[in-house]
């Protein structure tokens, strides 16, 4: 069995404890509970023949004042980075984190993840971001989810599960 | 300060209170491997049992895996090993011997989260908010825009339009300062001096900024001049500030100011946006101004660009200003008093 670290990454409230929550134990909660520093869980998958345990880091919000120290992402072999799909101000953050991240790890698996995708009337991503997300260095999975439903949650990791394994 | 010079009573004293909160216990590893030579200080505090010598320390610390051997040192702040119980874990590498060191801070991350939730709620709730008014405002215009009260086609139509500005001034410091309960009440009580005025004078919302708006005037029907329905809104606005302003200071509360300002010029209105994000935008070298004026006025201040002044025909204070990315200007200026101010004689 393969070991995997991989980490959440986003702004703050974007979804980042909930996707984790939704995925490891199909729970969600409408109450939000800022996350202090790093929770750590785990889950193992199934990609192909393999069963790969995947040790998900469900990092802090970044903010202005609080930047993520990258000292987490060490061993860390893939990211998910989170945008909430209602607020349009996630995406640059997310980028910017992503690319303090690539400086430093060099560049590793990363799904996208456009988040509350259950909150149609509040969603306001338009398509071409979406699209130059998927451009980012010349192709990255971009994933519509919603931890509330849990449309396309586990779909979205274990394709960065299938990523870590061919790398 | 060098604790060497400390009396010892007074270091066993602050080492009690400082150091034994943190409950800290170490591990030496082997040089340049994960292999624990040496284990010390509060380790029940973290370990079910005791790491053995000899065995790999990530075996029994499974979130260090992919950090060890420890190739520099690191620092990795508030790692939630059991529920709502934050460790601190340190990396240290020290003259060819490296340590991992774990200290409890949970005590002071619990107090942090409180300050950090609140901060995370505001931006939730602002997101909201700034979602929930934009919305009404683009509703309306569509409304209008089926009743046949608004008409213009898709590619653009050019306008003598009167755009206005209007900003809360110091809200951001006022934020940080406020949990966010407060920041929005507050933020919903200034827009409530507003909106309405901009409403009542046939002005059109285009934008919500945070702790602002943009609008528009001569786009809807109105019997006057656009610039006049502007500036009234504009006085309006200021009059109901200072109204809260009143109220605000009789309850001891803080009381802010907002700056507003005004260009009038061809514009040209359209419809951005496919048919489930559309929006309504005004497009014109003089939104750009009325924009700088906004930012350079005063507290209680309006001003007005020439173009303005000209078709208002009102008697205001010319001064020269510098603005950004648009040079020397003669803007007109009108200042009212918005803040109440206490005099202790
Ligand atoms: N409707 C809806 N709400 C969501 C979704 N995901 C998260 N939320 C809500 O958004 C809020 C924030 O969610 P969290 O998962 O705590 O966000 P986070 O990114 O972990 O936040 P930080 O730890 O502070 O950075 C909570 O109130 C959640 O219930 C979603 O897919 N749909
Ligand atoms: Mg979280």
């Amino acid at each position: 069995m393969i070991q995997k670290k991989i980490c959440i990454l986003g702004a703050a409230g974007v979804g980042k404890t909930s996707l984790t929550a939704q995925f490891v134990y199909s729970k969600f909660s409408e109450k939000y509970l800022s996350t202090m520093g790093v929770k750590i869980d785990r889950k193992q998958v199934e990609v192909g023949n393999t069963s790969v345990n995947l040790m998900i880091w469900d990092i802090h919000g970044e903010e202005k004042y609080k930047k993520i120290t990258t000292s987490y992402l060490r061993g860390a072999s893939g990211i998910i980075t989170v945008i909430d799909g209602t607020r349009p101000d996630t995406v640059p953050t997310a980028l910017e984190i992503l690319e303090r991240v690539e400086q430093d790890l060099g560049i590793i698996p990363n799904v996208f993840l456009i988040n509350k995708a259950d909150l149609t009337d509040a969603w306001c991503i338009p398509n071409d971001t979406i699209e130059e997300l998927a451009q980012h260095h010349q192709s990255t999975p971009v994933y519509k989810t919603s931890a509330k439903t849990g449309e396309h949650v586990e779909e979205s990791f274990l394709k960065l599960a299938e990523m870590l394994i061919q790398s | 300060m060098n604790t060497n010079h400390m009396p010892s009573i007074i270091y066993q004293h602050m080492a009690k209170h400082h150091i034994q909160q943190f409950a800290p216990a170490w591990i030496k590893l082997e040089y340049d491997t994960a292999t624990i030579k040496e284990v010390g200080g509060d380790w029940q505090h973290y370990f079910h049992k005791q790491p053995e010598i000899g065995s790999e320390l990530h075996a029994s610390c499974e979130i260090l895996f992919g950090m060890l051997p420890i190739t520099e040192s690191f620092e990795l702040p508030q790692v939630q090993l059991i529920q709502n119980q934050y460790t601190d874990i340190s990396g240290i590498r020290h003259q060819n011997t490296d340590w991992v060191l774990f200290s409890d801070v949970t005590a002071h991350t619990l107090q942090m989260q409180q300050y950090q939730q609140a901060s995370n709620e505001l931006v939730l709730l602002k997101g909201q908010l700034k979602r929930t008014l934009n919305r009404y405002v683009g509703e309306e215009v569509l409304d209008r825009i089926s009743k046949g009260d608004l008409q213009f086609d898709v590619a653009g139509e050019r306008k003598l339009i009167s755009t206005l500005f209007v900003d809360i001034r110091g809200f951001t410091p006022f934020n940080e300062r406020h949990d966010a309960q407060v920041v929005m009440q507050t933020l919903n009580d200034y827009m409530d001096c507003m909106l309405p005025p901009i409403l009542n004078e046939a002005g059109m919302i285009d934008k919500i900024m945070g702790d602002g708006a943009m609008a528009v005037f001569g786009v809807l029907s109105s019997d006057k001049e656009a610039v006049y329905n502007a500036f009234t809104a504009a006085k309006h606005i200021l009059s109901s500030v200072k109204k809260l302003n009143q109220v605000r200071h009789s309850h001891d509360l803080e009381q802010l100011g907002v700056g507003i300002g005004i260009a009038t010029g061809e514009a040209v209105l359209g419809i951005l946006g496919s048919h489930d994000r559309r929006c309504f935008t005004a497009i014109g070298s003089h939104v750009n101004l009325a924009s700088r004026l906004e930012s350079t006025a005063r507290v209680g201040e309006i001003l007005v660009d020439a173009k303005s002044h000209q078709l208002l025909g009102e008697a205001l204070i010319p001064t020269q200003l510098e603005l950004k990315g648009i040079g020397k200007v003669t803007a007109y200026s009108c200042l009212h008093d918005i803040l109440v101010y206490q005099y202790d004689i």
